[in-house]
């Protein structure tokens, strides 16, 4: 049941493959560990896949994959950032465990996810509602817009996010 | 695993966040509630829903905000601009923000939101703990050592003749009791202490030649650096034992505050009436009861919103 008795191919791809991807990707991070982990994320993010037998240009294929993983890397690292940012700018230091900050961090990069793909006027109108409480006729007002826009902004987003929950183990 | 759920039950569960959101009646309420139960694919739409409202309320506006509303393109200056212009929108009632409430994972001992509980030790001492409270128990055979993690408690150190020395830390220090009744709470980044009887020693982390006793009717709050003026114990204090808020020309948004403590979810107060004087004695443990008390007495009234997820005082028309 290991991966490589399961997908041969892929055993082939990962060890013609790895040595180039890491140094191709530490260039573009200029730093080996984190390349050693996205390399990793790389592969693993192909291993269910049957169609490897076929791959007439694997670097290229293995590179569009790779830029793949560098982006979401990038978006993750710009939430940090902005989170750290975000602690940093608090009126007052509030007392939480690491485990707190994590769990907060970890939810957001979750409903970061989930409203990635909507439109930004929807993402801010949603966000106002569900972070702020703001009620939906403040929210048409501030924005300039109709609430019947509002509420179908606030439909779609909440359809977004429930699609995209993932079920309970 | 993995229960797939119908797109059009999704597509329904969000028109009913939609209308539930938007100031829904109790007609509302019960329309969701008998369309969840109308087919099971409904209900399992409905859990995604609570699910995801449980996860924007344990968020707290003042980080999420900035964060997940990022422009994707934006610099870092442009992060940091706009992070505080949404600080300066900040209305005053986020003040009344608490995240630790629903987080049981801390702790030994621990109490959910709303509940409080007495504990008796292996050497006879009584530990009460308040509501959303945490404590590590660590006897060994040098010391007696609780840490309070969150929350408050209060202690009644026992009277057994154990010579390993009593001790209870925060992060901001230790307190060594000496034969007492003693109330600790912890605040975001100091620890109240108030001795009923007794007296107990208090030793700031980063300052232990700054040491003091604090004696019996005294309160105090001590950071890791030093410790503060003494007063005298505020004799409302230790009312929460018996699941009571007694409130003496207290402002309205520190009452929210309290009351936040003691439920999950968000009590914001609309600046216009925060400074309002209120008194009484809350049962602050029944959310429910202390706003209808609040709004029978007071000119306020309380908006809920999402089930009462999130509860905001105005100002009565």
């Amino acid at each position: 049941m290991t991966a490589a008795a399961t997908h041969p191919h892929f055993t082939a791809l990962y060890s013609d493959h790895h040595s180039w991807l890491h140094r191709w990707l530490s260039a573009k991070l200029g730093n080996a560990s984190d390349a050693a982990d996205l390399a990793q994320d790389t592969f693993t993010r192909i291993l269910g896949r049957a169609d490897l037998a076929g791959l007439h240009e694997p670097r290229a294929f293995l590179t569009t994959v790779a830029k793949g993983v560098l982006v979401n890397w990038y978006q993750r690292q710009a939430l940090e950032r902005a989170y750290l940012e975000a602690l940093a700018a608090l009126p007052e230091p509030v007392a939480m465990s690491p485990e707190e900050r994590l769990l907060i961090l970890e939810t957001l990069h979750e409903i970061d996810a989930m409203l990635d793909i909507l439109p930004p006027k929807v993402k801010q109108a949603f966000l106002m509602a569900q972070l702020d409480g703001m009620a939906y006729a403040d929210i048409a007002a501030q924005l300039g817009m109709s609430l019947i826009t509002i509420k179908r902004y606030m439909k779609q987003a909440f359809l977004q996010c429930l699609i995209m929950m993932e079920n309970p183990q | 695993m993995n229960a797939s759920v119908s797109p059009k039950a999704l597509e329904q569960a969000a028109e009913w966040l939609v209308r539930l959101q938007d100031g829904a009646s109790s007609a509302d309420r019960a329309a969701c509630e008998a369309w969840r139960n109308s087919d099971p694919q409904h209900a399992l739409a409905w859990e995604r829903a609570e699910r995801l409202l449980d996860k924007f309320g344990a968020l707290p506006p003042q980080l999420a905000m900035p964060v997940l509303n990022r422009s994707p393109a934006a610099t870092r200056r442009a992060a940091v601009t706009r992070i505080v212009a949404l600080m300066l929108m900040a209305p005053a009632g986020w003040a009344s923000w608490r995240y630790a409430q629903s987080q049981p994972w801390a702790g030994d001992i621990h109490t959910a939101v709303g509940e409080h509980r007495t504990v008796t030790l292996a050497d006879g001492t009584t530990v009460t703990l308040n509501t959303a409270s945490a404590i590590d128990v660590r006897f060994s055979a040098t010391e007696r050592l609780i840490v309070l993690r969150n929350g408050e408690i209060l202690m009644r150190s026992g009277y057994a003749a154990d010579v390993r020395p009593l001790r209870v830390a925060t992060g901001e220090g230790t307190m060594q009791p000496l034969g007492t009744v003693f109330n600790v709470r912890r605040h975001d980044c100091s620890t109240g202490l108030a001795v009923l009887e007794g007296a107990v020693r208090v030793t700031p982390a980063d300052a232990p030649g700054d040491a003091r006793v604090i004696d019996a009717g005294s309160q105090t709050r001590f950071n890791q650096r030093h410790v503060a003026p003494v007063r005298d114990a505020d004799p409302a204090m230790t009312a929460w034992t018996t699941g009571m808020l007694l409130a003496d020309q207290m402002r309205l948004d520190e009452l929210a505050t309290e009351l936040s403590r003691y439920r999950n979810g968000l009590v914001r107060v609309d600046p216009a009436v925060a400074g309002l004087r209120v008194s009484g004695a809350f049962p602050v443990a029944d959310s429910e009861r202390t706003l209808d008390m609040l709004v029978s007495t007071y000119p306020v009234d309380a908006v809920q919103r999402l089930r009462g997820y999130w509860i905001t005082l105005i100002p009565r028309d």
